[in-house]
């Protein structure tokens, strides 16, 4: 029986009578703004944007690039979608209050925003367990007196790029350990199932793929 | 601070991810506060964190998630961090420091539990049933032989002892789990203090240590 070939993809933009490309009826970007990716250090300027001087179009821009990336990791670590789209608000609203904190000599926009997410996602587990309403977990960057030395000052903008670059050059098992361990409710469980090996052993595995992704950033 | 033990990698990981126990990582924040090198160890871990969600498919909000984000933000007040406030603890020597991740915090007087030995409950307001505690032990004791079912975090804050592995000073930290048998011994010359967390039970060898397990909780 022969089987229909896939239809092949209809040209480029057909002319229209007075010569001028058509424009295509539904741009892929608009279904995915982000397909080439804006380096982190624009996202820092828009957080000094709203440091600054409350700038609302700034935060605008912020939350439709990582609102939705939120939420879906929080879903992934298993948040259902309600909870997860509640928490994803609450991080922008947080971003936004303590974005006078924020030091783009420090850290990346990225994963400043994470660590905002990571903290609310602590506190609903604690609630979860029926623990009393909480304190925000401890910040170091709180601390007085907590003087940076030079070489701590790395993950600016441009290393966070370095470190997705090395990311990406991990043999794809050590990918998918790290990948497992911030986005799953039981990293440990699931790295495990994974990967087929033994619970026990799950603790080298990732001990031995942050060597490697250290390895790679020290290059 | 000459520090020579530090957390593993899986566990700095596993605080970048949210995934410990509240008493645990309450521990592991007092060694990464002394101790320079595990901050910038957990900075690249929290940057890998980042980078993930970066990575993330995005996944859409409500409509109105923005209108509903700006509404919240108007209803805000002035945004002022609080200054971290110090809880009293008990009275340590001169040059320990009480950890500033404890700050909300408190903890019990100094209870004794043996010759030369003292405890103090340490209380995390957001988790009453967090096994976080005080141990001091005085210069040449040693603590009941014990295992673990769980993992034992343990930083020191003053003093040095030796648990037949290696030595341990300030703003060392250490970690045991079910396949360490261990035996701390505090070295001569001062006494140790340690804060500790346990997220199982400890087992202990012999009816007195049991005794003292049942006393302290754990």
């Amino acid at each position: 029986m022969a089987t229909p070939l896939p239809q092949t993809p209809p040209p480029g933009p057909a002319s229209r009578g007075d010569g001028r490309p058509r424009a295509p009826a539904l741009t892929v970007v608009s279904l995915d703004p982000d397909r080439s990716p804006r380096p982190d250090k624009d996202w820092s300027r828009l957080l000094c944007a709203v440091a600054e001087r409350q700038d609302r179009p700034a935060f605008a821009q912020l939350f439709a690039h990582f609102a939705p990336r939120v939420k879906r990791h929080l879903m992934q670590c298993g948040s259902p979608e309600v909870q997860a789209e509640e928490l994803a608000q609450e991080a922008l609203v947080t971003v936004w209050r303590k974005a006078v904190l924020f030091d783009p000599a420090q850290a990346a926009a990225s994963t400043w925003i994470f660590t905002i997410a990571r903290n609310l996602r602590v506190d609903l587990l604690r609630r979860r367990q029926g623990q009393e309403a909480a304190d925000e977990p401890f910040d170091f960057d709180l601390l007085e007196g907590d003087e940076l030395a030079a070489d701590e000052r790395l993950h600016t903008s441009r290393e966070s790029e370095r470190l997705r670059g090395a990311l990406a050059q991990l043999p794809d098992e050590q990918q998918q350990v790290l990948r497992l361990s911030y986005f799953e409710d039981e990293p440990h469980a699931r790295i495990a199932a994974e990967l087929g090996i033994p619970l026990g052993t799950v603790k080298s595995r990732v001990r031995l793929a942050v060597v490697q992704l250290r390895r790679l950033l020290e290059r | 601070m000459d520090i020579r033990h530090h957390p593993e990698d899986d566990l700095l990981l596993a605080l970048s991810a949210g995934s410990l126990e509240t008493g645990t990582r309450l521990v592991l924040s007092s060694h990464l506060e002394l101790c320079a090198h595990c901050r910038e160890r957990l900075r690249t871990l929290d940057a890998l964190g980042g980078a993930l969600l970066e990575d993330a498919l995005p996944a859409p909000l409500a409509d109105t998630a923005l209108d509903r984000v700006f509404a919240r933000i108007d209803a805000l007040e002035a945004a002022v961090p609080r200054p971290i406030k110090v809880s009293a603890p008990p009275p340590l020597p001169e040059g320990a420091r009480w950890p500033r991740a404890l700050a909300r915090c408190t903890a019990t007087p100094w209870r004794w539990i043996g010759p030369g030995m003292s405890w103090s409950r340490v209380s995390v307001p957001a988790a009453p049933d967090a096994k976080v505690f005080l141990l001091r032990i005085a210069a040449g004791k040693y603590l009941p032989q014990h295992t673990h079912r769980g993992l034992e975090l343990t930083q020191v804050l003053h003093g040095r002892f030796h648990d037949g592995r290696a030595l341990f000073g300030p703003g060392d930290f250490d970690a045991a789990d079910g396949g360490i048998h261990h035996q701390p011994v505090v070295q001569e010359g001062s006494e140790c203090i340690c804060l500790a967390s346990l997220d199982g039970r400890l087992k202990f060898d012999s009816p007195i240590a049991r005794l003292f397990g049942s006393l302290v909780g754990m």
